[in-house]
């Protein structure tokens, strides 16, 4: 595995992971349902 | 009608993982690492996250925005609620293709599903047969025979008069699906997904265990091992990036990932309140499937296969096709394992039925819903309409079997071709017709999240050309094969000729609605504006 490689998978799940768990982190803490 | 309205998500976070559950599929885990290893490895997720970016969260967004706002109106299909954002017939009529597309999609979808239940069982009961100490030949001739055994591939009829195995995983699979769909959207899909996922997520997280901690397993090819696997997946090459092909596989792989352009979400998303948000629970979604196919897809596939095949095997597996490397190359790679492989064979197979079910409920909901709009049906009766018609397709899809001709010649025209049709139209009603600065005041109305004003700009301009540039690209390299692979055998020619009967019969159905919706005083031309 070159350093390219380990550098844009590191970067890419960092990225998907990164950005799933701040959508449900947002999408869980926000106010109940009341609408 | 009543009750239509009545139908609701039970929550907000209900409604992302029943997308998401409809975004996720076979894909992830099969399509993706073979395109990204095809198109310069680690220098495909380039192209690849650009698409997502300018293409496929933009038209998601869109989708979310229209459907919602259609819901709004009382109307949850894809005419119902294009009539409204486009202020007319025309684009009601329109949208007949996101009515079909689903429906027809499940045809063969469901029978893709049956597939994964099929491995699962012959998991579970060590009926798979492939000696993990044969030569790999060997191997992977045992794989292939159980491969056609299982999709009846050598000829049509035979999953009906020689080995039935297929049509009884078939038989459970849509019942699964047909018991769910009963329960109705909030105690069937919903309910459903909310377990699916976190479990299809468990599932994903032991494989890549197993997967990452392989090492190297034969001491004499010590160049096989985990960190080299990972390199054939990821190492990349950026010599790729100046081939349009690259690009055009990248926003392929994009938008039919993440279920944009199906009619499906514009379904989905009519079921929301007024003020529910759009524009975060759109990005979750989108990232949820993001996760499922880099974070895992990316990790697990290629991976396991160059440990125990090598780079030459591989590559082989990867030319031959996404569901060859999942049925045919996998099951070799689970057999290497040795004991261990027949449980984690079952796990994988079983993961992949997950994400295939969550992916065929919602197919068959936005049918359910068009009928019951269209002919005022109930719930039970437009679902047993629905069960009809799902069994006439899904026989015709398992009776043409021989090369797989009648689900891949729907796959292209339906499940490609008009999707691509189907987001333009989608893009062009919200952008140019309803107007990017109401769709964008309507998308943010109840949002969680407010978007950088260059987001209009993109969605006006950029998706749009985008779309259409991959479009013609996509047309240009393979229409004239489609062609010609459309009258080749009986299988294809039927599964050409359904197409345009369902759009007549689709749209004479829509006249009908129009007729209906009209007389109960429904606003579905948008003459009184319901923007937040």
């Amino acid at each position: 595995m070159t350093t390219g490689g380990w550098a844009i998978m590191l970067i890419s799940l960092a990225g998907v992971w990164g950005l799933a768990l701040w959508c449900y982190r947002r999408v869980l803490t926000l106010p109940a349902d009341d609408s | 009608m009543a009750s239509e309205q009545q139908e609701q998500w039970g929550t907000r976070l209900g409604v992302i993982l029943a997308v998401a559950g409809s975004a996720v599929g076979l894909g992830n885990f099969l399509r993706f690492p073979g395109q990204a290893a095809a198109n310069g490895g680690g220098a495909f997720l380039i192209p690849y996250f650009c698409a997502l970016i300018f293409l496929g969260i933009p038209i998601g967004w869109a989708e979310w925005t229209m459907g919602r706002y259609g819901g709004k109106k009382g109307l949850h299909s894809a005419p119902g609620v294009l009539g409204v954002i486009g202020g007319g017939s025309a684009w009601r009529y329109l949208g007949v293709i996101g009515a079909m597309i689903p429906l027809a999609v499940s045809f063969y979808y469901v029978f893709l599903e049956s597939w994964t239940v099929a491995y699962f069982l012959k998991y579970l009961t060590g009926g798979v047969a492939i000696d993990g100490a044969a030569a790999i030949a060997d191997q992977t001739a045992a794989s292939n025979a159980l491969y056609a055994s299982i999709t009846g591939s050598a000829q049509d009829g035979v999953l009906f008069t020689q080995n039935q195995f297929t049509l009884l995983c078939w038989v459970l699979v849509f019942g699964i699906n047909v018991v769910l769909l009963y329960r109705g959207l909030s105690k069937g899909i919903e309910r459903f997904c909310s377990f699916a996922m976190p479990v299809m997520a468990i599932c994903a997280v032991g494989v890549l265990i197993r997967v990452l901690t392989l090492g190297t397993p034969d001491p004499a090819a010590p160049d096989q091992n985990v960190v080299n696997g990972l390199g054939y997946m990821w190492n990349p090459n950026f010599e790729k990036l100046t081939d349009s092909n690259t690009w055009l596989a990248a926003a392929g792989q994009i938008f039919f990932s993440i279920s944009v352009g199906f009619g499906i979400i514009l379904n989905y998303s009519s079921y929301m309140k007024p003020k529910d948000d759009v524009v975060l629970s759109s990005l979750t979604s989108a990232a949820t499937n993001e996760l499922f196919e880099v974070g895992f897809g990316g990790m697990i596939t290629l991976t396991a296969s160059f440990v125990f095949l090598g780079l030459a095997g591989t590559i082989g597996a990867v030319q031959t096709g996404s569901f060859s490397l999942g049925f045919v190359t996998l099951p070799v790679v689970f057999a290497s394992m040795g004991p261990a492989g027949t449980i984690v064979g079952a796990v994988w197979f079983f993961m992949l039925f997950l994400a295939a079910i969550t992916s065929s409920l919602s197919m068959y909901q936005p049918a359910i819903a068009f009928l019951k709009e269209a002919l005022g049906m109930s719930h039970k009766k437009a679902t047993s309409w629905m069960v009809l018609l799902g069994t006439i397709g899904s026989v015709l899809t398992i009776w043409f079997t021989q090369g797989g001709a009648f689900w891949s010649t729907m796959d292209f025209w339906v499940g490609t071709f008009l999707i691509f049709v189907m987001s333009m139209i989608q893009i062009i009603a919200f952008a140019w017709v309803f107007g990017i600065d109401r769709g964008w005041k309507e998308m943010h109305s109840g949002s969680a999240l407010q978007l950088p004003p260059l987001f209009k700009f993109v969605m006006k301009y950029v998706t749009p050309l985008y779309l259409l540039i991959i479009f013609v690209m996509w047309l240009k390299q393979n229409l004239v094969s489609a062609l010609q692979a459309a009258f080749s055998n009986t299988g294809s020619m039927v599964a050409v000729l359904m197409i345009p009967v369902m759009v007549v019969a689709l749209m004479l159905l829509i006249r009908t609605g129009e007729r209906r919706w009209r007389a109960q005083g429904l606003d579905i031309d948008n003459k009184i504006p319901a923007d937040g």
